[in-house]
């Protein structure tokens, strides 16, 4: 038995507004990161919710992909925040100026 | 895979290989100049490739990418910025950080990805596309890694293309979930038909996506961050994110958003025009009151997306040829003032304040002329690139009916000679007393070529444009 399509699309579209509430909110730039993962992997989800309907492994794919560039993303995020951090010694981007 | 499908691929291929190429020669022997010789070879390879098979009819390979007309003409035109872009770095770089060979890789590898995305024809080919090109970029802002503005403006673009990617991909899902195929013609038909019954799921999806492209071009509201990454990353870099990143962003809303009937689809039309409005009026607003230079040029960038968009609203074959022949006159200016501005950069910091080009005439006169040259082309004065670039737009615009989109191109370029002109009026203005002076070193070969040929090619365009806009009529065909 399939999950429903609105089921996935509920549950992909809160953890995407979850993640724009974390990126756009948290003093912490780790947790901006942790906030721009949660929205691609929403994105993954209601990628893997459309490809169950279409029953195509399309969907499956992208899903794949957007994991990979994610990792790739925040592989030189993190190296851009130590570099940060180094000089500032903080990670509050409103003291980073 | 068929042999004609790999000779469709020709420049992509030349492209990859200098990519290898560049690797294993920083791997083996760091060279400054080798590196340079090597990362031209490849772009003029792959230049030629683009010659010799630009003119064959379209081909789709495998179902990602098609390899058109359109594709070629925009492979051209992001090879030849990357080029400029190297040869303007040479020096710069030189001087700004020690070992800089990596930086004509990463040149090499986001120009790669932008060729996809002009090329892409299928969501997964746009995406990694896209991606190539983003995380390439983040690298190439932060790369002067001593200076803190442009590690900063690293880590901002990270943010805000990460945010802006997620917008696209959760638009480009919903969108997949209604339609069922992630190829563009599948969806662009799909819209096409549902005419102004268009389905919940497929109206969210396609707001989320313009909002995406909104990021990615730098339409007003989604500007937010663009002056600071401008001003932070360093002067090559920010000439290539203005010309490169943002023509492919233009080649694949040709390919996603041309073949749409605008009149059936009124809300898509009324999105796409009141942001194209309002980045003209603040662009232009906030660009007054500037006093950094690389400031300015950022605003008067996100008030050129507007005047684009102009162009690209007015729908039908104009649409498309004055889109493509803006964004052309927009690299070609965007090139030479940033090129001035990276010949004028000194080791520590780039030229950026009015101060630093206080003067200039006296100084370095060949140098003030250009860069009049290219201001005056961003104002859209006659001769020009630009000049031709504006008038094809309201050309098309006034086909298209769109009257109070016109009325507005008319007056905000009116208002942004102000803020062009102060940086002229500075330029001519006796020299400061006690300013730190330029390099007395002088305008590196590599640098005075690439702005002789931008000087040259804008007065040509502007004076001649037959040539330019045959070969666009015939992309558009």
């Amino acid at each position: 038995m399939n999950v429903p399509l609105t089921h996935l699309l509920t549950l992909a579209g809160g953890l995407f507004f979850i993640g724009i509430w974390c990126a756009v909110t948290r003093r912490n730039l780790i947790m901006v990161m942790l906030g721009i993962e949660i929205m691609l992997n929403a994105a993954a989800l209601a990628f893997v919710g459309a490809s169950l309907r279409w029953q195509q492994m399309e969907g499956q794919a992208v899903a794949l992909f957007v994991l990979a560039i994610a990792a790739a993303e925040v592989s030189v995020g993190l190296a851009l925040i130590i570099c940060i951090y180094r000089r500032y010694r903080t990670l509050d981007p409103a003291k980073v100026q | 895979m068929q042999t004609a499908d790999f000779t469709a691929l020709t420049p992509l291929l030349l492209l990859a290989a200098a990519i290898a190429a560049v690797m294993l020669q920083i791997a083996l022997k760091r060279s400054h100049i080798l590196t340079i010789v090597l990362t031209l070879a490849g772009l003029i390879a792959a230049m030629l490739g683009v010659l010799a098979v630009g003119d064959m009819p379209a081909r789709q390979v495998t179902p990602l990418v098609t390899m058109d007309r359109l594709a070629f003409f925009f492979i051209g035109l992001i090879l030849t910025a990357t080029a400029a872009t190297a040869l303007l770095g040479c020096r710069y770089w030189e001087h700004a950080v020690g070992q800089c060979e990596e930086y004509y890789l990463l040149l090499l590898v986001a120009a790669l990805g932008a060729c996809v995305l002009a090329a892409a024809h299928h969501f997964a080919a746009f995406f990694i596309g896209l991606e190539i090109l983003s995380i390439s970029l983040f690298t190439l802002m932060a790369f002067a890694r001593r200076r803190m503005a442009s590690v900063e403006a690293g880590l901002k673009y990270l943010v805000l293309a990460g945010i802006s990617s997620a917008f696209l991909l959760f638009g480009i899902a919903l969108i997949y979930a209604d339609v069922g195929s992630l190829a563009f013609p599948i969806w662009t038909a799909r819209l096409q038909a549902a005419g102004e019954t268009v389905s919940p799921l497929l109206l969210i999806g396609m707001g989320m996506t313009v909002i995406g492209v909104g990021f990615k071009l730098a339409l007003v509201p989604f500007h937010m961050w663009t002056a600071d990454i401008y001003q932070g990353a360093p002067a090559p870099t920010t000439a290539f994110v203005a010309t490169v990143s943002k023509s492919a962003m233009v080649a694949l809303l040709l390919r996603l958003f041309a073949p749409v009937d605008f009149t059936a689809e009124p809300a898509l039309f009324w999105t796409l025009a009141i942001l194209a409005f309002a980045s003209m009026i603040v662009g232009n607003i906030l660009a007054l009151r500037q006093d950094s230079v690389k400031r300015i040029l950022a605003y008067s960038s996100i008030a050129h997306m507007g005047y684009l968009l102009v162009a690209f609203l007015s729908g039908g074959p104009a649409a498309i040829a004055a889109t493509v022949f803006y964004i052309t006159a927009y690299t070609i200016t965007v090139l030479g003032a940033f090129g001035v501005v990276t010949v004028l950069s000194r080791t520590d910091a780039d030229a950026d304040s009015m101060s630093d080009f206080q003067g200039l005439f006296f100084s370095h006169p060949w140098l003030a002329g250009v860069f009049m040259a290219m201001l005056l082309s961003l104002a859209g004065i006659p001769l020009t690139a630009g000049f031709i670039g504006k008038f094809y737009a309201i050309t098309a615009g006034a086909q298209g009916g769109i009257w109070w989109l016109i009325i507005t191109l008319v007056l905000t370029s009116a208002a942004s000679l102000f803020y062009y002109l102060r940086i002229v009026v500075a330029m001519f203005s006796p020299p400061l007393e006690n300013k730190t002076q330029p390099p007395a070193a002088g305008i590196s070969y590599s640098g005075g070529l690439v702005l002789t040929v931008m000087t040259v090619l804008l007065i040509w365009v502007g004076s001649a444009p037959g040539p330019l806009i045959d070969l666009i009529g015939r992309i558009t065909q």
